[in-house]
């Protein structure tokens, strides 16, 4: 079954055509890999996918669950279990990072009718998750983001990954600056979500996080579209003959 | 009894601030002054004991015991103070009412203003002993006095070596009162002055501030401004180095909404007598829809060469990666702007010692922020009485 259907997406970035009738389905509870050229559009098609303000859909749809969300709002398609591990996360000077991931955590819990969490059941479990992943405790009380290293920072996309637990959940190149310990315990982190029913879209340009997170299918994004769907084994061929290999589509 | 403040001015022979004046350039005065008020007879009455010091259209009705409050004709008055209401409010009022702290002292002042459609006009002074700690936390409500003007202000005057922590904390509502608060302060040799400012709401008003910055002395003064609606409030101030290596060092933050003003016109003067002085200033702002306009204007005004100052002032608005990283977390719009709007006013408000009155001023710029402009009043009375008492 898709959880995601994306069909005959065309996205620009104000003047400038990125996303040129992009084709792609994702199935529940399987990773999905997006390799591709840099500027071929892979961050845009995350982007497009979670809302950001900068993408404008000229034609198309993103079909989640058997809903068109092109039209909700970012909180909205959040709320509904989509999670964008961002490629460059924003630092926010000011907002204590505990303080933005109870107020993210809570938002989802009282979304699904549960409970809201206490400071204190909130911290212990944040703690938790960040010694799991070898986080510093001490970067839940810094502000958010700010100033934490590159591996940090995704460290912390990871962090909230695992606390909003989504359904779907996008990763873009989350293994991008990581060291060899930091990749493995965000693998774990990633794999300890897997459980047949979430689905994963994986952008990355290196095979080495797929030692760990093992795909199911691999898409190549070149130009705007997905010009080649095959199994794992597509990796292995793109890293020996690079994209050039594809020829034109 | 009806008289026009401009008569009175007129019988005491002095001037009053014009749409020239300096000082009032961002602030409709003249509308102010020119509106006909009822007066108000001021009926001492006997002072009950309570936590806190409440001042009921200018007359002390409830005093805590450790204390000393009393009417006094002789005062301190700063014969180079550059607002004219200041003079005028000195002037008019044939007494101000004293308050003299001899030993470490937390003070909480409630200013509660009834009158309708009237002229409110007092004073208070504040002594702090030399060597003595006050903290001093005040807040207005109003809401009952609709189309009043209140003409209010202070001389704070810190002894040597005092420490003192003065803080105002005023929500206005749109149709209620307007306040000028015409305040004075002298930092007396190596004493410490912290001043906080918190103006919050829909409705006009302007604080205006000089002092006296003596050797050794420090003032710090940090100001927010949060308004919307049409409001016009904001803060006209003089940081006046007097002697040499007085320290001060000046943060405004204001936040606008609507069609409202900010107003932070701030001047830090050196004088040639204040050799090794240190002065800072900035004024950071953010517009949170096109329409809001900041009259931001930090001067420094510096008479001899070897201080060390500074100054700046930024305007802008809020962050838009910022907002869309919160809000793709699932954390709604308004939040997302809330927890943006605290994280750049939270600089000021965290920096205050009393973790009550950090409460306090939290809860104020939550109701305000939630009541977007549209604030209940009453609701806003009952939530200062309670936070205070
Ligand atoms: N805000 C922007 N304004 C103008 N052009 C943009 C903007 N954001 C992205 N682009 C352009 O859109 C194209 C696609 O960018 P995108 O970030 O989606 O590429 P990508 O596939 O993620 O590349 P990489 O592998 O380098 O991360 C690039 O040519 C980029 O320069
Ligand atoms: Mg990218």
């Amino acid at each position: 079954m898709n959880m995601v259907e994306i069909k005959d997406l065309y996205a620009n970035i104000g003047d400038k055509k990125i996303l040129k009738g992009l084709n792609l389905e994702l199935q529940e509870g399987k990773v999905h890999v997006i390799m591709g050229p840099n500027g071929a559009g892979k961050s845009t098609l995350s982007k497009a996918i979670v809302g950001h303000y900068d993408i404008e859909i000229e034609n198309g749809s993103i079909v989640y669950k058997g809903e068109d969300i092109t039209e909700l709002e970012p909180e909205e398609r959040a709320l509904k279990g989509i999670f964008l591990s961002f490629q460059n996360p924003v630092e926010v000077p000011g907002v204590s990072n505990a303080y933005f991931l109870r107020t993210a955590v809570n938002a989802k819990r009282k979304y699904e009718g549960k409970e809201e969490l206490n400071a204190a059941e909130f911290l212990r479990k944040a703690k938790e998750t960040a010694n799991f992943l070898g986080m510093k405790p001490e970067l839940l009380n810094r502000s958010l983001n700010e100033g934490f290293s590159g591996g940090e920072k995704k460290r912390n996309e990871t962090l909230q990954m695992l606390l909003l637990e989504p359904d779907f959940i996008i990763l873009d190149e989350i293994d991008s600056g990581l060291d060899i310990d930091a990749l493995r315990a965000v693998s774990e982190g990633i794999n300890k979500l897997k459980d047949g029913k979430r689905t994963f879209l994986v952008i990355t340009h290196y095979s080495r996080i797929l030692d760990y997170i093992k795909p199911d299918v691999v898409h190549v994004l070149k130009d705007g579209k997905i010009v080649k769907t095959a199994g794992s084994e597509l990796v292995e061929v793109l890293e020996k003959e690079g994209y050039a290999a594809l020829g034109e589509s | 009894m009806q008289e026009s403040i401009k008569d009175m001015a007129t019988s005491l022979d002095l001037k009053l601030p014009t749409k020239k004046t300096e000082s009032y350039r961002y602030f409709d005065i003249e509308s102010l002054l020119d509106k006909s008020y009822k007066t108000v007879q001021k009926q001492k009455q006997d002072i009950k004991d309570s936590k806190i010091l409440k001042i009921v259209d200018g007359v002390v009705v409830e005093a805590p015991k450790n204390i000393v409050v009393s009417y006094k004709k002789e005062r301190f008055v700063s014969s180079k103070h550059f607002d004219e209401l200041y003079r005028f409010s000195h002037k008019i009022n044939d007494e101000i009412i004293h308050i003299d702290i001899q030993n470490d002292t937390d003070l909480k002042i409630l200013h509660r203003f009834e009158a309708k459609e009237s002229f409110l006009t007092y004073r208070i002074q504040i002594d702090v002993k030399e060597n003595t700690t006050a903290k001093i936390y005040e807040t207005f409500i109003g809401c009952e006095a609709k189309g009043s003007f209140v003409l209010y202000g202070y001389d704070l005057i810190a002894g040597r070596y005092a420490n003192v922590e003065i803080v105002k904390d005023e929500t206005i509502v749109k149709d209620t009162y307007t306040p000028i608060h015409s305040n004075f302060i002298e930092a007396k040799e190596s004493s410490n002055v912290k001043l906080f400012s918190f103006d919050y709401g829909d409705a006009d008003g302007l604080v205006l501030v000089d002092s006296y910055i003596e050797k050794d002395a420090n003032i710090d003064a940090k100001h927010l401004l949060y308004v919307m609606g049409k409001a016009k409030r904001g803060t006209v101030s003089r940081l006046h180095h007097t002697e040499k290596n007085s320290k001060s060092n000046q943060v405004a933050k204001s936040i606008l909404q609507d069609s409202s003003r900010g107003i932070f016109d701030a001047t830090i003067k050196i004088d040639a007598t204040a050799p090794g002085s240190k002065a800072h200033q900035n004024s950071k702002a953010v517009l949170l829809n096109d329409g809001a306009y900041m009259a931001s204007k930090p001067q420094l005004v510096i008479n001899i060469d070897d201080v060390e100052a500074s100054h700046g002032s930024t305007i802008g608005e809020l962050d838009e990666t910022q907002l869309f990283y919160l809000r793709s977390r699932g954390i709604n719009e308004d939040e997302a702007r809330k927890m943006l709007i605290l994280a750049f006013a939270n600089e000021i408000i965290d920096d205050m010692s009393e973790n009550e009155v950090v409460n306090a001023v939290h809860n104020s710029f939550e109701k305000v922020y939630y009541g977007k402009g549209q604030l209940e009043c009453i609701a806003t009375c009952h939530f200062c009485e309670d936070v205070i008492l």
